[in-house]
């Protein structure tokens, strides 16, 4: 039984990292521009089909080092000028970001579309990122599974340090507070506005190659992805970077118990039950501002 | 050092700055007054690139029109604004080292930083968040954070707003350390009229978006159209 017990903790935290990964970058864009990006799961999409076009399709050599030492660079340079090319010039509008909403939910259907008309409908399936299994006394885990969470908690911890330690993430912070004032102390608004997107661009995407090569490259993927971040951030309060990290980790174990003891089948409605009771009590999240 | 050309300012039918022209000098502190609704903010606001406008202003010699907010306060022309804009989960130090780091065309200075935090006699807040600040302090600090972008010209908007006789005090003071002892040009709008005209020479008056007058405090507060618009207009009984 404690064993068990323990299994499923750590199956939750598993979730939760992956779900942190993605989550908190939807957070990012929320928190800094004050505008939802729909577009969110096509990314991760993206991810999955980068992967296996470099990986099956070319056959590259260096295996998935080679696939995320190019898939950085390649979504952030995606994200940067998706951002500057669509949603920038909306922001000389009145109410931008509902039209950036709007603008984001037809890039979104554009992507996936495409997607079937480049790649086909059928699912595609990654070679393993690692095989076989790691035992730690009575606990079998996949190296696979380990492989994730140790690459999702790494990209965790050095988004954590890019905004606290670089000059990008000092940027981010103070337009995220307060656009207007960070503007006057000399830092450039759109600029910040696109490396967010293409940061957030990058944790999706990652997050989309880590989970594809476990289950498959789908193209139609992107709505329950855009879905789960946003429950996650809806959950730990709409544009706050912690609490979305909190609430993936909460919604992971929840995942984890519900699936394991009453089935994997109500999993979702426990996961939304758990939403509708807590914004009912508390509208702004678990660490969101009114 | 500031000049402006026939700028204009419309919201729909409304000109909220109005064909104005003016020129600030090196050195000065310029005031501006005017009744509210006047378009004084307007006028800040078109100045630091927040809104698009007809006409033309230069900064020594350059043409700024059309140039975004940043680009503008890293030429040199920072502002503060009536309802204080602060970082409220960043520390006193971190907000005015943010000034530093990005505001300033030059290298950053962190000492220059730590000095600007002492000028605005931040020093025992210097670790604290910015939002437990009285307002006073939150007036002190966005001070404090234009001042470490190293600018030519500051521009304070209201800065006595909200505060009381002791506080004002406190506030002119720090405003003509910043022109004197620093040598830095302000501009400055205000709303009282005791500390504008103690404060600024020349004073700039506006009315719907348009000059009524410019001239020395003197001149100012002798001058009918100026009481008219302060005081309304006087009537035969």
């Amino acid at each position: 039984m404690f064993i068990e017990i323990i299994e499923v903790i750590i199956s939750g935290l598993l979730n939760g990292s992956v779900y942190a990964l993605m989550a908190i970058g939807l957070a990012l864009v929320y928190g800094v521009t004050k505008a939802f990006n729909f577009a969110y799961g096509s990314f991760y999409t993206m991810g999955g089909y980068f992967a296996w076009t470099l990986l099956v399709s070319l056959g590259i050599k260096g295996g998935y080092y080679t696939v995320f030492l190019t898939a950085i660079p390649f979504l952030f340079v995606v994200g940067y000028f998706l951002e500057k090319i669509l949603i920038s010039p909306l922001r000389k509008r009145s109410d931008w970001q509902m039209k950036a909403m709007m603008l984001t939910l037809g890039l979104s259907l554009f992507l996936d579309i495409g997607y079937i008309s480049v790649f086909g409908p059928r699912l595609k399936s990654l070679p393993d990122i690692v095989e076989g299994t790691l035992t730690i006394g009575p606990f079998v885990f996949m190296n696979q599974d380990v492989v994730i969470f140790i690459l999702s908690i790494t990209g965790l911890l050095f988004f954590a340090w890019v905004l606290n330690n670089t000059r990008v993430g000092m940027a981010v912070q103070a337009v995220a507070q307060n656009p207007i004032g960070a503007q006057i102390v000399g830092i450039p608004k759109d600029r910040v506005f696109a490396a967010t997107f293409a940061i957030s661009t990058i944790m999706v995407g990652i997050g989309g190659i880590l989970l594809s090569q476990k289950n498959f490259v789908n193209p139609q993927a992107s709505t329950g992805i855009m879905i789960k971040a946003w429950v996650i951030t809806a959950f730990g309060g709409m544009g706050s970077i912690k609490g979305s990290l909190y609430a993936a980790l909460i919604i992971g174990m929840l995942e984890a118990f519900v699936g394991y003891y009453l089935g994997m089948i109500h999993i979702e409605i426990a996961v939304l039950t758990l939403l509708l009771i807590t914004l009912a009590f508390r509208p702004q999240g678990l660490m969101g501002r009114e | 050092m500031l000049k402006a050309i026939n700028i204009t300012k419309k919201f729909g039918a409304l000109a909220a700055v109005d064909d104005l022209s003016f020129e600030v000098e090196e050195g000065q502190v310029f005031g501006i007054a005017g009744p509210n609704g006047a378009g004084k903010s307007t006028l800040y606001n078109l100045i630091t690139g927040f809104y698009k406008y007809e006409g033309k202003i230069e900064f020594d010699g350059q043409n700024i029109t059309g140039l975004p907010t940043h680009k503008i306060a890293r030429l040199g022309i920072s502002r503060t604004f009536q309802i204080p804009q602060i970082f409220e989960s960043l520390t006193v130090e971190e907000s005015v080292n943010l000034g530093g780091r990005f505001g300033s065309s030059g290298k950053y200075d962190s000492g220059y930083c730590d000095e600007m935090i002492s000028f605005a006699s931040l020093e025992q807040e210097r670790s604290d968040k910015t939002d437990l600040l009285n307002l006073l302090g939150k007036k002190r600090l966005m001070i404090a954070a234009a001042m470490a972008t190293k600018p030519k010209i500051l521009m304070v908007d209201e800065p006595m707003a909200g505060l009381n006789a002791l506080e004002i005090k406190q506030m002119t003071n720090l405003i003509k350390k910043i022109n004197q002892d620093l040598n830095i040009t302000v501009i400055i709008i205000e709303h009282f009229m005791k500390v504008l005209t103690e404060l600024a020479n020349p004073i700039l008056v506006i009315e719907n978006g348009s000059e009524i007058c410019t001239g020395t405090p003197e001149e100012i507060t002798s001058n009918p159209e100026v009481i008219a618009c302060y005081l309304g207009d006087t009537h035969d009984a």
